[in-house]
């Protein structure tokens, strides 16, 4: 009888998880958008810590790694994973500027379009304004706790590698919280952010490895 | 006598040459084993882990490489880079190699045949043994894998794996050195070829 309940609950609880989410309306999206982008118009700075979530169909537990984050407008950001190991990668320009636990490395992004794309898609949805990218299709979702816009991409080559890419904001400051990656394979990372502090003094020193 | 010296010196280097250098000063020794185990990636429980670090031709490049044994026989391997999309998926069941997923700039003949051929390495779990060598502290297990051979360099007393050496008749290819704390799972690995310049350095994720 308990275990009927406890079904019953679950069938219950379950379809209710999944009513939350409805597209959001022509005028909803609208002002969605404007409000994305006068916040990302407000954010000079962004310091965030993250966890990482690599999830691998095969696996019992998803890879998880974590680490800090932090950007400076227009483009400057540092990728650094300090947890189970240290990592870090500066977008500088055309360039990547790799410390791999002290190994240090530069990869020049300058001739390569795919990873040029990629690269803007990552300070992009970091400050979150990235609607009028015109190579994804964008669609748009609301739920009582987040407003969400899904990117699927367009050119065939960037398809190859990213299904789909979503983008999850706070209600109230339409700051991004989580960005999740989904491959063709459905296999997929999420990345959710924290402690996040805004338009805070950074020195571009912090962009150096 | 002085040409007498140097023809035997030229002799002793043509000789040394031709040999193999793996079991070089070891004496061979009667054995009753049927089979060598690598423990390493035997455990269908465990996700293993790995930060990697690799250099090749003075290059350097990082990335995750997660190894699941799936079935008896069966292992799926996966390289990702720290952000974690696919660089590579593979799979190998029995003698069946699997290419699932290769990202374009890798997916050439020639690196896929490496990896593969590592990897299999890697995870092999049980080879025929041939011949058994010992050296000071260790005894050494000669296995044959297609038109090439694999050492296996166990501890005498502890019987941990610590090193396998793959080689052809005459030359050794590729050699890597394990370390592990307990000789159930391998906190490093190294992977190092001999005839091209690679090198793969793999840590196990720490506890968090």
């Amino acid at each position: 009888m308990r275990s009927y309940f406890l079904l019953l609950f679950f069938i219950v609880f379950g379809s209710a998880m999944q009513a939350q989410e409805t597209a959001m309306s022509t005028s909803e999206i609208a002002s969605f958008k404007e409000k994305v982008v006068a916040s990302a118009k407000n954010t000079q700075t962004i310091k965030s810590d993250f966890t990482q979530y690599k999830h691998l169909d095969f696996l019992a537990d998803d890879v998880k790694t974590s680490g800090k984050m932090v950007f400076k407008a227009p483009n400057l950001v540092k990728w650094e994973y300090t947890n189970p190991y240290k990592y870090s990668v500066i977008f500088k320009e055309d360039q990547l500027l790799i410390n791999d636990g002290g190994t240090k490395s530069k990869v020049d992004i300058g001739n390569s379009k795919l990873f040029k794309k990629l690269n803007q898609l990552i300070v992009n949805s970091v400050k979150g304004n990235m609607f009028s990218d015109a190579d994804f299709t964008v669609s748009f979702f609301k739920s009582p706790k987040y407003n969400k816009a899904v990117f699927i991409p367009k050119d065939k080559k960037i398809a190859g590698y990213i299904a789909s890419f979503e983008l999850l904001f706070n209600k109230d400051d339409a700051q991004v919280y989580e960005v999740k990656m989904v491959e063709p394979s459905q296999d997929f990372t999420r990345i959710i952010f924290s402690n996040r502090v805004l338009n805070s003094t950074i020195n571009d020193s912090a962009f150096s490895n | 006598m002085i040409r007498l010296l140097a023809i035997s010196f030229f002799s002793i280097f043509i000789f040394s040459s031709c040999a193999l250098k793996t079991t070089e000063g070891l004496r061979q020794v009667h054995f009753n084993e049927i089979t060598v185990e690598n423990p390493y990636f035997s455990n269908a429980k465990i996700d293993y882990v790995y930060k990697a670090k690799i250099e090749v031709y003075r290059k350097n490049f990082g990335g995750i490489l997660i190894i699941k044994k799936i079935a008896a026989d069966n292992h799926r391997i996966v390289f990702t880079t720290e952000f974690g999309s696919k660089l590579f998926d593979f799979q190998f069941e029995g003698d069946t190699f699997t290419k699932h997923f290769v990202v374009e700039d890798m997916d050439k003949k020639f690196i896929v045949n490496i990896l593969k051929e590592d990897f299999k390495i890697l995870v092999n779990e049980s080879a025929k043994v041939l011949a058994v060598y010992e050296s000071k502290n260790q005894r050494i297990y000669k296995t044959e894998s297609g038109d090439r051979f694999n050492f296996y360099f166990l501890d005498e007393t502890s019987e941990q794996l610590e090193k396998i050496v793959n080689t052809s008749k005459t030359k050794e290819k590729v050699t890597i050195d394990y370390n592990s704390a307990d000789g159930k799972i391998a906190d490093t690995i190294s992977i190092k070829h001999n005839n091209i310049k690679l090198k793969i350095d793999l840590e196990k994720f720490k506890k968090q």
